[in-house]
């Protein structure tokens, strides 16, 4: 004990009424989806491949974007970024916008359009965030490298530039279509995807 | 370069408009304080979700908002040792005069070149969108500036030893 | 002013003075040059008797290699016993100069290339090896020569700085120079290897420097250093070791004296253009932190200084 430097110790850690344990639960809402593993993530990943063989690019992302594992474990979410950041790649440039405007119109479109949102802003962090609070992904990288043919060169190294030019084109349409308000939401909303 | 440069100073741009959202908030955990509640981390209900935007591994833009205060944090492309002795030696010098620069913060946030802190203060004197445009001018121009210089160097030391051999001859 | 001058400017200048015929004055003064050399040029006797006295802080290894003699040729009549605390003196009576200008021209520039005559003795002793190599080679064919013809002459070690030294390596085909040179800085360290990069690569690149002397450098001591004690820097990128080769056709008796002034300088002007190329930088970031700083200002709201009236139309004025 006598090791302790007491000096340095926060004492507000230590009392239950201190902001600093500001219970963060009670900021999500009720009305949360069942929690989701990491095992139903993988499901949902191979329902939304298969639509996106079948052609339908823009049902596999809505159903992407609804399946997302508001209240899953870390595994889960990691899993779901996968198939999200899979199907965004797969469409190409040019059928963006029409995508957007199919999936973010109708009723849970602007949830869907912020749950993507979420999600761009997840996949850019992911590579470069290793010791950030979401635990590093490198499964990706190896997919984007696939992806030349559509984004003709990049300057940027490697496969994470690719798939960061990716994200980026398809954030810049986000907000022509959903409005800077997305980003706000992306930022207070508690339910991390 | 400028083919996937556009949308990235364009994300940053939406995302800075977005975050830079903030008004006046005094602390909560000790009273007459009113502190940037991103530096002081107090209190973690008014800290909000942290915004990575990446060109690549080597070029990022890491926003951290809160209710009263945004951290914006830069990563500078640095493709070799001249780039990054370059990149050093800028952002110390900009670091050194964070006075002036009264949203500078004046030391990089772990794992990035280059800090500001921007507060409800300087929102309120200051017109937002410019200090958005201030930002991107800034990004585009310290990646400019660093290509020059290290062009710059090399040429002159091209030049330098060019002129040091030629009276062997 | 992008190559050095290889003589001492303040010698050059103040001995231009006094030789044209100014009235005679005391003169005591020290003068500095490249690698912690010093002078000291002073009038102990008369105002007429000029002694200039030179401290080098390799002198004892220069004596080694025969620096004495290189300077007694240069000076000769001149000579006069070391002053106490330098290491070599000579000693100028204005009453008895040469008469014609041209010689005193030729006395003043003599006088100022001091450091250079005592810092070429080894140089030229390794051009006179290389001659005498040279021509013992010429006997053998390649395959037959004897272990001591290939492996060419001592190799000359100069300690002219702290930590920094000129090592000379005399064979039958060309003369070995190597500096090792430190870098007390990160930033000069990296800027080193790029100039450094360009003097290797400038030979390939440029016609015009074909015949330049071979140029190449690295961190650890290159092999015709193996075996020297006391040798810094394997592991460490601190030091550099920039060799050059010089070839025959750079060791002819017209081209020795400038390719030997040349090559002594070579330290002090690649790191001048170091710090020239700092200085630069450094006035570019300033420049641009004005930029910066101007674009952040156009952030400021207009505050309009209207005139502010009262309702009956009169101004309030400050007092001053």
């Amino acid at each position: 004990m006598s090791q302790i430097n007491y000096r340095t110790i926060n004492i507000d850690v230590l009392d239950p009424e201190s902001s600093v344990n500001f219970p963060m639960e009670s900021l999500l809402p009720a009305t949360l989806p069942a929690p989701g593993t990491s095992s139903d993530a993988a499901g949902v990943a191979s329902e939304v491949r298969q639509l996106l063989r079948s052609g339908d690019a823009e049902g596999a992302l809505r159903h992407a974007l609804d399946t997302a594992p508001l209240a899953g474990d870390d595994r889960a979410k990691e899993v779901h970024l996968a198939t999200v950041i899979e199907v965004l790649q797969g469409i190409r440039q040019g059928e963006m916008l029409r995508v957007l405007e199919g999936v973010c119109g109708g009723s849970g479109g602007s949830e869907r359009a912020d749950c993507l949102m979420k999600y761009l802003y997840k996949g850019m962090a992911a590579p470069a965030q290793g010791n950030g609070a979401q635990s590093p992904r490198r499964g990706i990288s190896p997919q984007s490298t696939g992806f030349s043919q559509i984004q003709p060169r990049n300057v940027g190294e490697g496969g994470s530039g690719q798939q960061m030019s990716v994200l980026l084109n398809w954030h810049e349409k986000l907000v022509e279509v959903a409005g800077t308000g997305s980003i706000v939401r992306v930022m207070t909303d508690r339910r991390t995807v | 370069m400028s083919q996937s440069l556009r949308p990235y100073l364009q994300c940053v741009r939406s995302s800075l408009t977005a975050a830079l959202a903030i008004s006046n908030f005094a602390s909560q955990t000790s009273e007459r304080h009113n502190v940037p509640e991103i530096e002081a981390q107090s209190s973690p209900e008014l800290l909000l979700n942290p915004l990575t935007i990446s060109r690549n591994e080597n070029e990022s833009v890491l926003i951290e908002p809160s209710v009263n205060s945004v951290r914006i944090s830069i990563r500078i492309k640095q493709a070799d040792e001249t780039e990054r002795i370059l990149v050093h030696k800028l952002s110390r010098f900009l670091t050194a005069r964070a006075e002036s620069f009264f949203i500078l913060r004046r030391k990089p946030v772990e794992g990035y070149d280059i800090s500001f802190l921007i507060t409800n203060y300087h929102t309120e004197a200051l017109l937002k969108h410019k200090l958005v445009d201030f930002l991107i001018n800034f990004m585009e121009e310290v990646d400019k500036e660093i290509s020059e210089m290290k062009l710059f160097l090399n040429a002159r030391a091209r030049f330098v030893a060019t002129s040091y051999l030629t009276p062997f001859d | 002013m992008l190559l050095l001058d290889y003589h001492n400017v303040l010698i050059h200048s103040l001995l231009t003075e006094r030789f044209s015929g100014a009235p005679p004055a005391s003169i005591d003064q020290i003068a500095s040059d490249f690698d912690g050399v010093t002078f000291h040029l002073s009038t102990p006797e008369s105002k007429t008797k000029i002694l200039i006295s030179i401290q080098v802080k390799c002198f004892r290894e220069l004596v080694q290699y025969g620096a004495q003699q290189v300077l007694e040729r240069e000076y000769g009549p001149y000579i006069v016993a070391p002053e106490p605390g330098y290491d070599f003196s000579v000693q100028i009576d204005l009453e008895d100069l040469p008469a014609d200008q041209e010689a005193r021209d030729d006395l003043i520039m003599r006088l100022a290339l001091m450091k250079r005559n005592a810092m070429a003795a080894p140089f030229e002793r390794a051009f006179d090896e290389f001659t005498q190599l040279a021509e013992e080679a010429s006997k053998y064919s390649s395959e037959a020569a004897p272990q001591g013809v290939k492996e060419g002459g001592d190799l000359m070690a100069i300690h002219y700085r702290e930590e920094e030294a000129i090592y000379i390596k005399a064979s039958h085909d060309r003369v070995t120079v190597i500096f090792s040179t430190v870098f007390r800085e990160e930033t000069d360290r990296i800027f080193g290897r790029v100039f450094l990069q360009e003097f290797v690569d400038s030979r390939k690149r440029n016609n015009i420097s074909q015949n330049a002397p071979q140029v190449l450098f690295r961190n650890d001591p290159p092999l015709e250093l193996a075996g020297v004690p006391g040798l810094k820097g394997s592991g460490e990128d601190k030091v550099s070791y920039v060799t050059f080769v010089l070839f025959p056709r750079h060791m002819t008796p017209q081209r020795r004296f400038d390719n030997i002034s040349h090559i002594q300088i070579f330290r002090d002007y690649f790191h001048y253009h170091i710090k020239a190329s700092k200085a630069y930088i450094h006035t570019r970031m300033r420049k641009r932190t004005a930029d910066f700083l101007q674009v952040l200002n156009r952030a400021r709201p207009e505050n309009e200084e209207r005139e502010k009236k009262t309702a009956s139309g009169r101004t309030f004025r400050v007092q001053a």
